[in-house]
């Protein structure tokens, strides 16, 4: 078979726009997974058995199912169950919120409490409350050793962005799966998009690698 | 009244009694030097003071305060009783200068240009005038550790607990933590000083204990006591780390 460019020129412009709210997706749901995942991580870590339980609950919950369930149930059972109705994108990026939030709360915890526990008590010694130890003092050691890990996660859920072709999210795969769909063009694509998608995740690769090493790992 | 007041105070970890009803009074300007053998509870009493370990019974009072009276004045207790910790514990993301502006800054909440006159004024004081600007992994054991008495300083205690401050040290390296120690006292600071050093206990001390087993054994004048060790224990405790 012949390599035909002219259908990936064609299918650029719905390609890109795809490419679009595939990081428009992604950049709204880490950032918000980053919220939910400090705030369950530092629970699962520091909180008294109420908070910790909550927190296992949330993180056991979400790992313990696939995040192609997890959409289903925001965009389809919610709105049976609570009356809340979602437009795609919104159930989209509450999807890697919740997902990527339990999966950053235990990156989180593994951090802070990697941290030797010397530091803490030499904060406290000082006469600080413990949250001013742990923002002062292991917050900033237990960020540089989240930074690998937490951009693994990040690249799983710039990936995972493509599950909710089931529920019709215009987003890389969706405009993708369309393209196909007209024309048949199987190879070209598919090459395309996973073109596209390899020059998501190099870029991230790339911005961490940088973050990484204006830091000084300790 | 003083300064530190042990009322039979008890500590347990689970099922093991590591301090057995203890009475000790300590006054300001004393430069108390505790000394047993490992697992008598020395450092157990040294970090009841400061509260990183809860008393389980009886009552311990700091400058007035007792250490059951709750976070917030715990904290005050911890201001007035610095600490320096075995491993040093600088916080390895801030430079030596930082690491003894951060309490004035973050504790006593003084502006960032007085905590930093004040902490280079203190790396003098401890002989690391020219080593401000370097990060604890760049200094050696002994530098860290005079950086690490710097910020307990820091934050202007009434007291200082050092919790085997040498015992981490190469032998060369002792002498220059031992050395700012030594200065610190002559000053007139109140130390509690848990060691091993003998040199530094009966030239400097004030008043050496001798614990065993979760209790003061032995409770007198250093040089008397190193002298002419009655108790039997202590003297056979002294042939060991003599």
């Amino acid at each position: 078979m012949e390599f035909d460019w002219s259908v990936v020129v064609d299918a650029t412009p719905a390609l890109l726009g795809g490419a679009r709210l595939t990081i428009l997706i992604t950049l709204a749901g880490l950032v918000g997974g980053l919220a939910v995942g400090f705030i369950a991580g530092l629970m699962r870590a520091y909180g008294n058995a109420l908070l910790n339980a909550v927190a296992f609950t949330y993180v056991e919950l979400v790992r313990g199912t696939p995040i192609v369930v997890q959409v289903m149930f925001i965009y389809f059972a919610l709105p049976v169950l609570a009356d809340i109705r979602v437009n795609p994108m919104t159930a989209a990026i509450t999807a890697i919120i919740v997902n990527a939030g339990a999966y950053i709360a235990e990156i989180v915890r593994g951090s802070f409490l990697s941290v030797h526990k010397g530091l803490r008590e030499a904060g406290l010694a000082l006469g600080l409350p413990t949250w001013k130890v742990l923002f002062y003092i292991v917050g900033p050691v237990a960020f540089r050793r989240m930074i690998p890990p937490l951009g693994n996660q990040f690249i799983v859920s710039l990936k995972d962005t493509s599950l909710f072709i089931v529920i019709g999210v215009g987003e890389l795969t969706r405009q993708g799966q369309e393209i196909m769909a007209a024309n048949f063009r199987a190879v070209e694509i598919w090459s395309a998009v996973a073109i596209l998608y390899l020059i998501m995740t190099g870029t991230l690769t790339l911005i961490l690698r940088a973050t990484e090493k204006r830091m000084r790992m300790l | 009244m003083s300064l530190v007041e042990f009322r039979k105070v008890t500590k347990t970890f689970d099922t093991v009694v590591v301090l057995k009803e203890v009475d000790l009074a300590i006054d300001a300007g004393e430069v108390v030097v505790l000394i047993g053998p490992s697992g008598s509870g020395k450092s157990t009493l040294l970090r009841c003071i400061n509260a990183l370990e809860q008393i389980n019974g009886g009552d311990l009072v700091v400058d007035g305060i007792s250490v059951k009276a709750g976070s917030s004045k715990i904290r005050l207790i911890r201001q007035e009783a610095g600490m320096v910790f075995q491993q040093f514990n600088l916080f390895p993301q801030m430079t030596a200068l930082e690491n003894v502006a951060f309490g004035p800054r973050r504790v006593r909440g003084a502006s960032r240009r007085e905590a930093t006159e004040q902490a280079e004024a203190l790396l003098a004081k401890v002989g690391l005038a020219d080593r401000g600007h370097h990060y604890p992994a760049e200094l050696s054991g002994g530098q860290q550790q005079r950086v690490a008495i710097a910020r307990a300083l820091a934050v202007k205690p009434k007291l200082m607990l050092f919790d085997e401050p040498t015992s981490a040290l190469d032998p060369e390296l002792r002498h220059e933590v031992l050395r700012v120690m030594q200065a610190l006292a002559e000053e007139g600071m109140t130390m509690i000083v848990v060691t091993h050093e003998m040199a530094f206990a009966r030239k400097v001390g004030t008043r050496l204990i001798f614990m065993e087993d979760g209790k003061i054994a032995v409770d007198g004048e250093p040089a008397d006591l190193l002298a002419k060790a009655e108790n039997p224990r202590l003297r056979e405790f002294l042939q060991h780390v003599n």
